[in-house]
């Protein structure tokens, strides 16, 4: 966790692509909490679901750090 | 006066550091300690719980290897010796064990169980013993029960491992949903009731209405009664029922098996010194002669008659005699609660002289009706019984399967392991799997009927709708299933014996009313046997005489004294009553005397024509029993429905009479239920609004819990802005309401105004509802199984996420890069809420969300199954759908009073009072004259004081009486804040600013928003889908149907004379068609389109009056001729004409056509 995720302010290399309205996509990855220590870790999709550091059976998914707007009215 | 207080800081304090050795609501523990208790006799108990009671009087099976009928073979033994239950655990191949909590069931959507081990133990040839436990699958085990893992934990340790702070249990956890066993009132154990019912003369030619019925109950808890019915010439016989058969035996034949006896004994142990009653002797002389028929003058005679009549019923091998059979016969069907014959023998006796009485008129019939006469049938035990017969029928199952290899010629060797393992294999060994499904339908699959009325409904599923409804579920009696069709109303009648056991007020409106009651809130029911050994003993010293020196003591002259159902002696009526005195001062004494403070004392006295008397002592488990005061010594006293009817007791101090009042009640709100009590100033409601009230404080939607992250019911109701009353009854802390709050403190005006509030509509302030007032939310799970149509053992075909393929980019976007939604996010209807990639069709598929109403996502969990051995198949989401409060929701006060949210009114327009407070709630007074709801006046007022002095105001009811007014109290409360003394203030129209001119009453009151909302109710259609076969409207509001005009609609209007608008409903909304039809013969179903030819389009043809061209017909012009779709040609049938029907009538005439029935139409003008 030593980059801030979610929104990164332009710099000069990606300024470009801003004016041009290019979204760079960026990969967030998939984080997951476990229900019984809630530690945070990533999990590929053929992994067994089970928390890495105890071993429980249920996990949440983190919420996202993609911005998440809705229409305000 | 006011026990209420808000205790705020204390609240959040609690929550955030729960407390770390005992809850602070033991009342709510106390609730459930029936479902509880119950669940742990099972397993514990000074005889090792009520399993190895059961399987001890289940004793063993013997089975023989031979097939030859002349020679028996080898002999196996085998019973079960023990039972045992383990906790909770799971394991897997990572780690070895792990115990498993409820709320991991609850989130996983599976079963909260333990392993059900036996310990199956048999001999061969009367040899050594072998025993092996069996593994007999998974129980459902009982939240907090002795066998749950979260047994003893604090409100801190709960809190860790995901409950909520006070999570008393009481339920299990099959396939994620909480379902309870409900209690079932069942007739008293153990007490011979004599019974009028005309059922009983329909038995046969000569049985009358008279009876005496006893239910004997086994120390395992299981019940087996016995009826002796009166014939109308003076014979006894007695009923009972065997595996849902019945049986009718002669009385005298079982007493002459019970013991060895005479004619004399018999004569004298019924009628004792009653010498002279002729009645009595006539009828008891015939009885004794009728008995002569059958010549069997000895117990071995008499019993070995039994047994051979018997010996198939019971499956009796051939190496027991007769005389064993009959000996096994009285032992599991007669008086099943006694073990020793001669007692049997004695309460036979004392059973025949009762119904003796009741055909005489010396004593009434009893009330199989009335709570005196009641016990209730607790979950765990209901549990235990069917456990016992499932491991009957399993050691039933091993027999059967020795039987079908011995039948089959294969080589049986019981003492070879090898063989007995083959045995097991074959069998079914899953118990646990059973009572899954007996938790999960409530069915009850068994060959002998558990001596119960009903085969469903024993559970229910404790909803989580809110606090009120989830704590309610545990306090609730059913009367059974049964009673629910009788056409009679007599069972549903409240009765005063049950005063002080079951509410008086809590039981729905309509078709449960009365049957389904609920306890009232200080009620306990015993789960105990309780220790009775020194009572025979005492009361011998009280100057009872034994029974074995009083042969000839009978009959209602004398108290006859029954501990338990046991005749223990008898005395004089004087005496009894002494002795009933005497135990009950000893018992609320001390424990010093040996007297547990749950006994029942009951004692009957002489009466004209009244109770049978006697003195009978109850101290069995599955009794109510509930706290008063006994006045001799100013302390706490047990009392039961049986003894109370007897008693005096004083409901408050100032009526206690000198020597009449033994007893005075703690406080009359002892004799609601829990939710009874929260009603506020119930005392000056009209009882029906207090009753309708108990019903909407259930269907409020409220707070129902706090940990629901870790829930995934289905549904779930939400109150965003909970409030703690400010008036609220004494009870209402001490159950700790205010950790799941239901509801909010409104300002209410009692004003016509605008003409919205008319009906029980009410007006709530557009801004009021801004600031979030009775805002919810409702959660909705969805559980996603992607190897639902996987066979077991099948590889996984679907797997989670997107795959290499090509697929719409939108879902991309919708969905996270794992293909499930990103939380917080909005979906509306067909928004993918899941992408899996298919190995099968080989390309990425979605689920979509089927809402019609849009949604956020909240959560979104990953499921390991079992073992977590492999990938993620299954996950749930959780919608969030936000639920504001608008036009059409359901809102109630406290009172049952509710109505319907008709307008959001803009601030500006309501009206304001002197110091511009603007109400919330508009409510009209014409809700008030006629439902006399005086308490929701009461309560406006003490809440608009409470909220002026910044005080809770306790709404206990009986606190005021006709000497101290609830108004005269508020009243002055009020004027010492300012406020006019009655409530009532002067308002200004929000409109045009003019004064009202009459004052309005104003206050605060508590308002409940009710879970039903116009969202989930709403039903509109133009047009929308129909049904195939007939082209009408589909009904269903899922389906997007129409509501059907029925008969009594169509009569409607027709009585109007609106023929065109019943033409628009019943025809062109419908299923208006446009056929053709011949005009010839006048078919429908002939008709159909030629194929169009080069210059002309094609039409309609009948085919029926159409003439085939072939060879036969040469001269045919080729411009009349015409094609059907195969080629086929014809001349003719063009008269056809197109006419406006109702689809189904094609439908008819089809069907019609199937049975050769033709129609034919007329169509005119020509």
């Amino acid at each position: 966790m030593s980059s801030r995720e979610g929104f990164v302010p332009p710099s000069a290399a990606n300024l470009g692509n801003a004016a041009s309205g290019i979204q760079s996509v960026k990969n967030y990855g998939c984080k997951y909490i476990c229900a019984q220590c809630a530690s945070t870790f990533t999990l590929s999709p053929k992994e067994p679901v089970r928390c890495k550091e105890c071993g429980h059976r249920v996990l949440y998914k983190a919420r996202t750090k993609r911005m998440v707007q809705f229409e305000a009215r | 006066m006011t026990k209420a207080k808000f205790s705020t800081l204390e609240q959040v304090d609690r929550f955030q550091n729960p407390p770390k050795d005992k809850s602070a609501y033991p009342l709510l523990y106390e609730s459930v300690k029936p479902h509880i208790g119950s669940f742990n006799a099972l397993t514990a108990g000074p005889d090792g719980g009520l399993l190895n009671l059961a399987v001890k009087e289940i004793g063993s099976r013997t089975i023989f290897d031979s097939n030859d009928s002349e020679r028996l073979g080898n002999k196996l033994q085998i019973r079960v010796d023990s039972v045992q239950i383990s906790k909770p655990y799971a394991t897997d191949k990572l780690s070895a064990v792990s115990t498993t909590y409820p709320s991991e069931c609850r989130e996983t959507l599976s079963s909260y169980r333990g392993r059900l081990l036996l310990k199956l133990t048999w001999s061969v040839n009367d040899g050594k013993e072998v025993s092996e436990v069996r593994d007999c699958g998974l129980l459902p085990v009982m939240v907090q029960s002795n066998k749950c893992n979260l047994e003893g934990m604090s409100p801190e340790q709960l809190v860790q491992h995901r409950e909520e702070s006070d999570e008393f249990g009481g339920y299990f956890i099959v396939n994620g949903i909480e379902k309870i066993i409900r209690m079932l009132i069942v007739p008293r154990r153990n007490y011979p009731m004599a019974i009028v019912r005309s059922s009983f003369a329909k038995r046969g030619a000569s049985y009358s209405h008279y009876g005496v019925q006893i239910r004997g109950v086994r120390p395992d808890q299981t019940a087996l009664t016995n009826v002796l019915h009166y014939l109308n010439d003076g014979n006894v016989t007695m009923r009972f029922s065997w595996r849902k058969n019945e049986y009718l035996v002669p009385v005298i034949m079982i007493l002459r098996a019970l013991i060895e006896t005479n004619d004399r004994e018999i004569f004298d142990g019924i009628v004792g010194s009653d010498v002279g009653n002729s009645f009595l002797t006539d009828r008891l002389e015939l009885l004794l002669r009728t008995y002569k028929h059958y010549n069997l003058n000895s117990q071995k005679e008499a019993l070995s008659y039994l047994g051979n009549k018997f010996r198939v019923i019971f499956n009796a091998t051939p190496d027991c005699t007769d005389v064993d059979v009959g000996k096994e016969v009285l032992r599991r069907i007669v008086l099943v609660h006694l073990s020793n014959n001669q007692d049997k023998f004695r309460m036979l006796l004392f059973m025949i002289r009762k119904l003796y009485a009741l055909v005489a008129g010396d004593c009434a019939p009893e009330n199989p009706d009335s709570t005196q006469n009641h016990e209730i049938l607790l979950g765990g035990f209901l549990y235990g019984m069917i456990i016992k017969e499932k491991i009957e029928e399993y050691l039933q199952s091993i027999r059967g399967q020795v039987q079908i290899d011995i039948n089959r010629g294969y080589a049986c060797n019981f003492s070879d392991q090898k063989y007995m393992h083959r045995v097991f294999m074959r069998i079914n060994e899953n118990i646990g799997q059973k009572l899954q499904y007996f938790l999960s339908t409530g069915n009850l699959v068994s060959e002998t009927g558990l001596d119960l009325q009903q085969v469903s409904g024993f559970t229910v599923v404790a909803e989580k709708i809110n606090f009120h409804r989830f704590l309610a579920h545990f306090r609730m009696v059913h009367r059974g299933a049964f009673f629910a069709t009788l056409k009679t109303t007599a069972v549903r009648k409240l009765l005063p014996e049950s005063w002080g056991f079951v509410c008086p007020v809590h039981t729905p409106d309509g078709s449960p009313c009365g049957l389904l009651n609920h306890l009232a809130y200080k009620c306990k029911v015993t789960t105990e046997q309780l220790d009775t050994s020194r009572i025979p003993e005492l009361l011998y010293q009280l100057g009872v005489s034994p029974t074995v020196s009083a042969a000839a003591i009978s009959g209602p002259n004398v108290c006859c004294v029954q501990l338990d159902g046991r005749i223990v002696g008898w005395c004089s009526h004087k005496q009894g009553r002494i002795v009933a005195d005497t135990l009950r001062f000893w018992k609320v004494e001390s424990l010093e005397h040996g007297i547990p403070l749950e006994l029942e004392v009951g004692y009957v006295p002489p009466s004209q024509n009244g109770q049978f008397p006697g003195l009978y002592l109850f101290g069995g488990r599955s009794r109510m029993v509930r706290p008063v005061k006994y006045l001799p010594l100013e302390k706490e006293d047990m009392v039961g429905p049986f003894e109370q009817v007897y008693m005096n007791i004083a409901v408050q101090p100032n009526e206690i009479e000198n020597n009449v009042h033994t007893h005075v009640e703690f406080s009359p709100t002892y004799i609601l239920s829990t939710l009874a009590n929260l009603t506020p100033y119930s005392d000056f409601n009209q009882s029906p609004r207090n009753m309708y009230q108990c019903q909407m404080g259930k269907q409020t939607m409220g707070t129902p819990g706090v940990a629901l992250v870790h829930r995934s019911d289905n549904k779930l109701y939400r109150l965003q802005s909970g409030q703690s009353p400010i008036v609220k009854a004494g009870l209402y802390d001490d159950f700790g309401m205010d950790n799941f709050p239901n509801g909010t403190n409104a300002v209410v005006a009692v004003i016509a105004y605008t003409g919205y509030d008319m009906d029980d509509a009410m007006i709530v302030n557009k801004s009021t509802v801004e600031r979030g007032f009775a805002y919810g939310s409702m959660y909705k799970t969805e559980k996603i199984d992607l190897s639902m149509d996987r066979r077991r053992g099948d590889p996984i075909t679907q797997h989670y996420g997107f795959g290499d393929d090509t697929f719409p980019d939108e879902w991309r976007e919708k969905l996270d890069t794992d293909g499930l939604p990103f939380l917080g996010g909005y979906v509306e209807e067909g928004d993918p809420i899941c992408a899996f990639y298919d190995d099968v069709l080989g390309r990425t598929r979605v689920k979509t969300y089927h809402s019609s109403e849009p949604g956020y996502i909240d959560e979104v969990k990953m499921i390991g199954d079992e073992r977590a051995s492999a990938e993620c198949q299954v996950m749930t989401i959780k919608f969030r759908l936000r639920r504001g409060p608008i036009i059409g929701d359901k809102f109630s006060s406290r009172h049952g009073q509710k109505g319907v949210c008709s307008r959001k009114w803009p601030q500006i327009d309501m009206p304001f009072s002197e110091s511009g407070m603007q109400p919330d709630v508009i409510i009209n007074p014409h809700a008030f004259p006629s439902r006399m709801t005086i308490g929701m006046f009461v309560e406006s007022m003490a809440g608009k004081s409470g909220a002026l002095h910044g005080i809770s105001q306790d709404c206990t009811p009986w606190q005021f009486d006709e000497s101290d007014t609830p108004l005269e109290y508020f009243g002055n409360q009020l004027a010492k804040a300012g406020y006019n003394y009655y409530g009532n203030e002067p308002m200004y129209s929000g409109v045009t600013g003019e004064e009202l001119r009459a004052d309005i009453y104003i206050g605060v009151v508590y308002y409940q928003r009710l879970r039903h909302m116009v969202n989930d109710k709403f039903q509109v259609r133009s047009t929308g889908p129909v049904n195939s076969l007939t082209m009408q409207p589909v009904k269903g509001r899922k389906r997007g149907g129409g509501i059907r005009i029925g008969e009594m609609e169509r009569d409607a209007l027709i009585g109007h004379g609106t023929s065109f608008l019943l033409q628009d409903r019943l025809l062109n909304c419908s299923d208006y068609t446009q056929s053709s039809i011949c005009r010839q013969c006048g078919s429908i179903l002939s008709t159909q389109m030629s194929v169009s030819r080069v210059g002309s389009a094609g039409d309609v043809r009948c085919r029926r009056c159409a003439k085939r061209v072939d060879s036969s017909v040469l001269n045919a012009d080729e411009l009349d001729i015409w094609e059907d779709g195969q080629g086929n040609k014809f001349v003719g049938g063009n008269d056809t004409t197109t006419v406006g029907i109702p689809f189904v009538l094609k439908y008819l005439d089809s069907e019609l056509n199937a049975m050769g029935i033709r129609m034919k139409y007329d169509v005119d003008p020509k």
